[in-house]
């Protein structure tokens, strides 16, 4: 566990840069150190007025599994919001009125929204989850255009 | 006096406290209320609507789809996977994990273009994507989560099918009154459930995932 902190709700009260024992939390883009934190330690996150740290896990548990059925049932809608999120993409980009532009960019990016959603209860929650890394994999496995970023996937099979 | 509810968003008319800033003052009878007015918080017409106290199982009646349950689980396509490597970009992002982030971020966006854009279609296309999902797609897969008690994906699902609704509702503003219906104003999605908002500014929470409306975002006209 190491301490991160929400720089949007920090308010700069600096209570945590007295109480840090290896002075992880002052740093000059704001993020605490995860290097200097002593795992488990939390002096910061219980003396933040702001609420603005929290312990994070180095490690986290196996996703929740999810059956078959309904699985299927949310790819079909994720599929179907997928399609509406580039036909509606489709409009904006073929129409010159500004106005039809936005509805169709609001309408686009709702489905994304939706899209996104429902893939994650489908099993793709957790970025770490077994379910990810297959399907990293797969792109690896399976022959890619060659535009395809391959060394994108190569990292994140490293760092994941 | 009686309050009625939104039977989409949730938004409740108040008899006693009208909506003074629509011109609508305090008593004013829902009767009273004109045939065309819509609920001011997702546009839904009033025949929607519910008194209070009514019964609140009585939701319309859905349609039953074909049977969609045999299609397999299929490989994901070039617009999903785009949805779905933002999705692990958000994850990301919420576990302080920016390089992670931005590499998922990356992917999505090359799935995003390989994706392509499909030949021109007009709204009406949409609208009826958007009803075969109401018609089946939801009651199926509501069925499946309820059999399987998959409270996570309910949750996905009662949103999302809140929001199919209000998009529909959208669309069928938008065939009857076109550009008038947003000239003077302004158009907000939510970054969480993807509720789209017509209106000047936001509503303090979203109606259906009652986030704050920090993250409900104006989109840009251009
Ligand atoms: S104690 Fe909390 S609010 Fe104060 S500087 Fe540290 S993180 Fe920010
Ligand atoms: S948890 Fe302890 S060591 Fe880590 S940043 Fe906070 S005060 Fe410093
Ligand atoms: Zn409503
Ligand atoms: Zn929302």
């Amino acid at each position: 566990m190491h301490a991160v902190r929400n720089v949007r709700l920090c308010t700069k009260d600096c209570l945590c840069l007295y109480v840090c024992p290896t002075g992880a939390t002052d740093t000059e883009d704001g993020q605490i150190d995860a290097e200097k934190c002593i795992s488990g330690c939390r002096a910061c996150v219980d003396a933040c007025p702001s609420h603005a740290i929290s312990l994070v896990p180095d490690e986290y548990p196996p996703q929740q599994e999810k059956t078959d059925a309904v699985k299927k049932a949310l790819f079909a809608l994720s599929k179907s919001k997928a399609e509406q999120e580039k036909v509606a993409a489709g409009i904006a980009d073929s129409s010159d009125d500004p106005i039809v532009r936005q509805l169709a960019r609001a309408i686009s990016k709702s489905n994304r929204v939706m899209a996104e959603d429902l893939l994650r209860e489908a099993g793709y929650m957790l970025p770490q989850s077994q379910n990810v890394k297959s399907f990293l994999q797969s792109l690896l496995d399976t022959p890619q255009p060659n535009d395809f970023p391959i060394e994108v996937v190569k990292k994140l099979m490293e760092k994941i | 006096m009686k309050k009625y509810i939104c039977s989409i968003c949730g938004y409740v008319y108040d008899e006693a406290a009208g909506i003074p800033e629509e011109g609508i003052s305090p008593g004013t009878k829902w009767e009273e209320l004109s045939d065309d007015w819509v609920c001011p918080m997702c546009g839904a017409p009033k025949t929607v609507f519910e008194e209070e106290e009514s019964d609140v199982n009585a939701a319309p009646e859905k349609e039953v789809g074909a049977d969609r349950n045999t299609e397999e689980v299929r490989k994901l396509s070039f617009a999903e996977m785009g949805a779905l490597c933002s999705n692990l970009s958000k994850g990301c992002e919420k576990q302080y994990r920016a390089e992670e982030a931005d590499l998922f971020n990356r992917l999505s966006e090359y799935f995003g273009n390989k994706s392509g854009i499909t030949e021109h279609k007009g709204f009406e296309d949409l609208s009826e994507l958007i009803q075969q999902d109401l018609n089946s797609g939801y009651s199926t897969a509501n069925d499946s989560a309820l059999n399987n008690g998959d409270r996570g994906a309910l949750r996905a699902l009662v949103w999302g099918e809140k929001v199919t609704k209000i998009l529909k509702t959208v669309l069928m503003r938008y065939e009857k009154n076109q550009n008038a219906l947003l000239e003077d104003t302004n158009v907000h999605v939510c970054e969480i459930c993807g509720f789209v908002y017509i209106g000047n500014e936001a509503p303090e929470v979203c109606p259906v995932c009652k986030v704050p409306n920090m993250k409900i975002l104006r989109v840009q006209r251009r």
